[in-house]
């Protein structure tokens, strides 16, 4: 049987703009590109201003996985003139951190990941009884009554019959890959809706500590807010209180609502346990200090990069190495000045667009040149995944009982083996599992800021090198952090007082990158080789294992058309 | 050398006179109060915020002298049509070809002391009048931009007719920034305009300070032949 | 009731068990949340019973998605209701169902069905360097889709300052020549709703006056609705006594910061600021910047980004470095004038020393001629 191609754009329910191109033969997945086509330069903005305002420039890389650029910027700036930030600053981060996490990892899994295994029409047909014995059987949560998923059902039919299907229009709904009994399917829409409710209360954690969400503030230093206890202006008795309700709360909703989904829907789909794997090397920066960032040791999430798939030995990553991360361009849209076969380390990047691609309006961009925005980052030369998966894995290796033990749990209550982790479910059963264990650290979190402040100590802010005067005339860093997405890092120069260079390599860069200079393909690229569809007018499975990493791109990633053809056009091909 | 003959010339009448000390005092409040508005004093203190007011008050000074500074103004180019031919807006444009030539006289024999040649400008010189003129455009730039941000906290009819300047400008920060730095031109020309009235009562004798207060200046006469000893000297033509 | 096929937000509201009493109820606290008078309520009522759902296509270009993140935390009315209920949200990348193809067609469904009646939202800036290749979807560039679509909206509204500013991309050098919506688009009405990101109910009540009266809430100059951004954060803020008393934090968590002193000596933005900030307060109204001891930013203003440092309350002054404030380009100007008054008063005194001799001498007969009230000659 002849190839086909497909193409998919826009793909949804990802932050930033994605095009897919695959071409299938004998209904799976033999090739794929992957191309960024939207650049904002945000690192040649950055050039030339005040380090301590860098975080807010960084922050705006993205809106949905908000606060992790603010926190690897400061953190940079921290790393470069040696500031040493407070435990009750350190502590509010990791806070602020925790609550990132629960929030974009439930938003991901109910709205931008489960309508690809939840069918909304089907939900239509379900017993609202059955529903709430099947909800009852695996949660305790409260709203599981026959009354209450009688009424979302009312509420959807209605919606339904209304002709105007808005978010819902054009679904995947009846495709021969929905596998979901109809009562499943009416549990995930409600809890989509319920979901949808919710997230808008955890995030209060960044408005109490950062004044806002999206985009809370950071500060180089420290945190911005105070605690006075004997003060209604600062983070008071009241204040902590409410963190710690919110804290609870959301533990509550991820325990009793996200796990036990999570559970039921990947229950039906094990056979995603084989499919989407991809590449084998993992990479994660680690994060959650417990005793500064200077000691990895202490992390919550540990430090380490997996080859090979081999998870008895963890390999030492060191961003600071100038020759360990390393960004080729041979694919991409920019100009180096000693040629496109250099590889640079961030601290001696270079970001000078260069557009080379055709001319819009265009059907074909040409991968045997440059065809992405995207630089194409290595770890030592080798193509890495990062995310919810590599960070377990790493931690599954380094032997962390707590990650080890729940990752056994979920991988028990499934009954597959560990090497089902490596595939399309394994990355989405892994941000589910991550999200149990950050809900429990924010619990740790929590009780150390408390004893923290009840011991007298409330310092938020280490002023000591906030003046420009007491900076060195020249000095580099480099500001790692774990976005829910993966590994994330911001390299950073500062000359008299000013930004000289500013390089982020974001998790999307790994994970969506074009080919390097010798073809290796990056993770996208990689994870969708093999991947089956049933039907190339309705290519629901791609877009299932796309939606596993999470795709969060400020840039856009578009994936080659070798024929040149946009939308969802089937032809024969080579 | 030759004896100079002094005349005494009433230059200055009391409107001028009294413009230019209110303004005086006027700019000096207002680069103060400005100036403090801009960059308050430090002060650590466990006062409640109920119990004091000083910054409002600098802020409340700062507006009150604005509107001082400004119908005051108005007046004074009321007087450029309605005074004396000293106070004549005509003084202050140099828009004719002798007026530029004594620009470049004044430049020659004050500033850069090539020669001695004495200018024998009875009112204001060609160069002073033209940086009052820059002066009053300074004036205009600090009512407009000062009254727009004022705008934005009042309701009154008065300075929301400057409004228009907030969005022309790209937003409040833009606009305060360079009334901010417009205050620096009037400390400036303060510090060389008390330099050079000095200048001229130490070097020529002409009674530049004291003109201000009591409206006579002396001139040497053998460069004004028609030169009265009156009032009616100074009047408009 | 509704004469259109479509069913009102009444119907809905009936359809899932709501009783007439608390819809009314919504209805008057949604007046309420529009700073109307009572009086209005009749007339929201009317509006949420017979306005059938108006379609909404949502475009995403050069943006980081907050605003879409901002929208879903809006706690009233909540995201389910609105986008279940009071609209059609026929196209936005980060919620719908479909891709691809089934998306597309979804667009062009709803440009074609509802030509000239469907609200266009825009999140992001379109880039215009080089010809638009810096942000391209589906091989067409965003300048490109934005003319396409606008040409059949009713109304538009951008979101966010990138839609309404240019925002971080806009940002000196602007790489990509970052465009607002409103300097590319004419002949349909334009709502700027700017803010990195707006807040929440901000967005929601915006749409909500446009369901709930079928037209264009009033805007200011700049285009954005008056309820929102008439005010100053200073004039809002619950700190600004602080200000006025004089009392500012020195240092982030010095003792002021601890008492929750004014943040203008930090940098703080709120003086030249138009934002509703200090009053609906984020998230639910939980808190907002300043009140968690960060100083506003002045997300909302355009440049604001350029308007740096944002820890001083006075920017660096153009054209010169990253510690120059015009108070020291001022110091400095005026050190150099008394330099230079210096110089010209000694050179006076060497040069014309002839003539000053001659003039002190005089000065005793000017005196003289002074006291006698007339012209005198000099001896």
């Amino acid at each position: 049987m002849a190839a086909k191609r497909i193409v998919i754009d826009p793909v949804t329910r990802i932050e930033g703009h994605l095009r897919v191109e695959v071409e299938v033969k004998d209904g799976f997945v033999t090739d794929a590109f992957s191309s960024g086509t939207m650049v904002r330069g945000l690192e040649i903005i950055l050039r030339g201003r005040d380090p301590r305002d860098a975080w807010a420039f960084a922050e705006r890389t993205c809106g949905v996985c908000t606060t992790v650029h603010a926190l690897a910027s400061v953190r940079s700036v921290e790393d470069a003139l040696g500031i040493v930030i407070p435990p009750n600053a350190e502590l509010i981060r990791n806070l602020m951190f925790c609550t990132q996490y629960m929030q974009d990892h439930v938003v991901h899994f109910y709205h931008l990941h489960a309508l690809d295994w939840v069918d909304v029409v089907s939900a239509l047909k379900a017993d609202p009884k059955a529903t709430s014995e099947l909800a009852q059987s695996i949660s305790h949560w409260p709203k599981s009554s026959t009354g209450y998923f009688s009424d979302v059902q009312k509420r959807i039919a209605k919606f339904v019959a209304s002709g105007q299907l808005g978010i819902f229009a054009n679904g995947y709904w009846g495709h021969s890959a929905m596998k979901l009994p109809p009562e499943a399917n009416l549990l995930g829409v409600a809890h989509y809706i319920e979901a949808l409710d919710w997230q808008k209360e955890i995030v209060k954690v960044h408005t109490i500590f950062g004044g806002k969400n999206p985009h809370p503030n950071y500060l180089v230093g420290g945190a911005p807010c105070s605690f006075n206890l004997d003060d209604a202006n600062a983070i008071n008795a009241e204040r902590l209180a409410y963190v710690a309700k919110l804290l609870s709360d959301a533990k509550a909703f991820v325990e009793q609502v996200y796990i036990p989904d999570l559970l039921a829907i990947a229950s039906f789909y094990k056979d995603w346990g084989a499919i989407g794997g991809g590449l084998s090397n993992y990479l994660a920066y680690g994060d959650l200090p417990t005793n500064g960032f200077a000691n990895p040791g202490k992390f919550k999430f540990p430090r380490g990069a997996i080859l090979n798939r081999d998870l008895s030995k963890i390999h030492e990553v060191d961003a600071h190495d100038p020759q360990q991360v390393k960004e080729s361009i041979a694919h991409s849209w920019y100009q180096y000045s000693d040629g496109d076969a250099a590889a640079k380390h961030p601290w001696e990047g270079e970001t000078k667009l260069n557009y080379t691609g055709p001319k819009p309006p265009y059907d074909q961009l040409n991968v045997e040149g440059k065809y992405s925005w995207l630089k194409t980052p290595r770890w030592k030369g080798h193509a890495m995944e990062v995310g919810p998966l590599a960070r377990l894995l790493v931690g599954y290796g380094t032997g962390r009982a707590d990650i080890k033990e729940a990752v056994d749990m979920v991988l028990k209550k499934l009954d597959v083996p560990v090497a089902a982790l490596f595939s399309t479910l394994g990355r989405t059963a892994a941000r589910g599992i991550e999200t149990y264990l950050v809900a429990q650290w924010s619990q740790e979190f929590y009780s150390d800021l408390l004893a923290n402040i009840k011991n007298g100590d409330s310092r938020t802010f280490n002023g000591e090198k906030w003046e420009p005067s007491t900076w060195p005339a020249s000095a580099k860093g480099v500001g790692m952090s774990e976005a829910p997405r993966g590994a994330l890092a911001h390299w950073i120069v500062i000359e008299n007082e000013k930004i000289a260079n500013y390089q982020l390599v974001v998790p999307s860069t790994w994970n969506a990158s074009p080919r390097d200079a010798s073809g290796q393909r990056s993770a996208y690229e990689a994870s969708l080789i093999g991947t089956p569809v049933a039907d190339p007018d309705k290519p629901l499975e791609i877009i299932r294992t796309i939606h596993s990493f999470d795709p969060c791109l400020a840039c856009a990633v578009h994936l080659y058309d070798p024929q040149g053809r946009t939308l969802n056009r089937v032809t024969v091909g080579g | 050398m030759q004896k100079a003959t002094l005349g005494r010339v009433y230059v200055w009448e009391i409107p001028v006179r009294f413009y230019h000390w209110l303004n005086a005092l006027s700019l000096v409040v207002l680069c103060v109060t400005g100036y403090l508005i801009g960059a308050p004093l430090a002060i650590q203190q466990a006062t409640e915020a109920s119990f004091a007011y000083w910054f409002g008050k600098v802020r409340f000074i700062h507006f009150l002298f604005a509107y001082i500074f400004f119908f005051n103004f108005l007046f004074r180019i009321y007087w450029g049509f309605a005074g004396n031919r000293y106070a004549n807006w005509k003084n202050f444009i140099p828009y004719r070809k002798n007026q530029w030539k004594e620009i470049k006289q004044v430049i020659a024999v004050d500033v850069l002391q090539r020669d001695n040649t004495p200018i024998e400008t009875i009112g204001h010189n060609a160069v002073a009048g033209f940086t009052y003129f820059m002066t009053f455009l300074a004036f205009l730039f600090q009512c407009v931009t000062g009254f727009g941000l004022y705008a934005a906290m009042s309701k009154a009819w008065f300075p929301k007719m400057f409004a228009w300047i907030v969005p022309l400008m790209g937003g409040d920060f833009a606009v305060r920034q360079w009334h901010h730095a417009f205050m620096w031109f009037f400390i400036l020309f303060a510090l060389v305009h008390v330099y050079i009235v000095f200048y001229h009562d130490y070097v020529e004798g002409r009674g530049e300070i004291s003109s201000m207060g009591s409206g006579w200046k002396f001139i040497e006469k053998e460069y004004h032949p028609t030169l009265k000893d009156e009032k009616s000297a100074g009047e408009k033509k | 009731m509704s004469t259109n096929s479509r069913p009102t937000i009444w119907e809905h509201a009936q359809s899932k068990g709501v009783s007439r009493r608390d819809f009314l109820a919504a209805c008057a606290w949604m007046t309420a949340m529009l700073g109307l008078p009572a009086s209005a309520v009749a007339q929201v009522t009317k509006a949420l019973e017979t306005q059938p759902r108006i379609p909404v296509l949502w475009f995403h270009f050069q943006e980081c998605t907050c605003c879409s993140e901002s929208f879903i935390r809006s706690s009233h009315p909540g995201i389910a209701d609105i986008v279940l209920d009071k609209i059609s949200l026929d196209y936005t990348e980060t919620l719908m169902a479909a891709s691809g193809k089934q998306a597309e067609d979804a667009l062009h469904d709803t440009m074609t069905k509802y030509k000239g009646k469907y609200l266009m939202v825009v999140e992001g800036s379109v880039p215009t360097a080089d010809g638009g290749v810096y942000c391209c979807i589906g091989g067409r560039t965003a300048l490109d889709i934005v003319q396409e679509a606008a040409a059949g909206a009713k109304a538009m509204i951008c979101w966010g300052s990138c839609a309404s500013n240019g925002c971080v991309q806009a940002a000196k050098p602007n790489p990509t020549q970052a465009t607002p919506i409103h300097k590319l688009i004419s002949g349909v009405p334009i709502i700027n709703v700017p803010g990195c990101p707006p807040i929440a109910e901000v967005m929601t009540g915006t749409i909500v006056h446009l369901l709930a009266f079928d037209r264009i809430p009033q805007l200011d100059g700049l285009g954005r609705p008056k309820a929102f951004y008439s005010r100053r954060v200073h004039d809002t803020c619950y700190r600004r006594p602080n200000y006025d008393a004089g009392l500012f934090v020195n240092s982030f968590d010095d003792e002021n910061a601890k008492r929750g002193y004014c943040l203008y000596k930090m940098g703080c933005r709120g003086p030249v600021t138009y934002n509703a900030c200090g009053v609906m307060r984020w998230n639910g109204g939980v808190s907002f910047p300043i009140q968690s001891g960060h100083g506003c930013i002045g997300c909302s203003e355009g440049n604001f980004w350029d308007n740096g440092p944002f820890y001083r309350h006075l920017p660096n002054f153009p054209g010169f470095g990253i510690e120059t404030t015009a108070d020291k380009v001022g110091v400095a100007l005026g050190a150099a004038t008394a330099v230079g008054i210096a110089a010209h008063a000694i050179s006076t005194n060497i040069r014309k020393r002839h003539l000053i001799k001659e003039e002190i001498a005089a000065s005793e007969d000017v005196k003289d001629c002074r006291a006698e009230q007339g012209g005198c000659e000099i001896k």
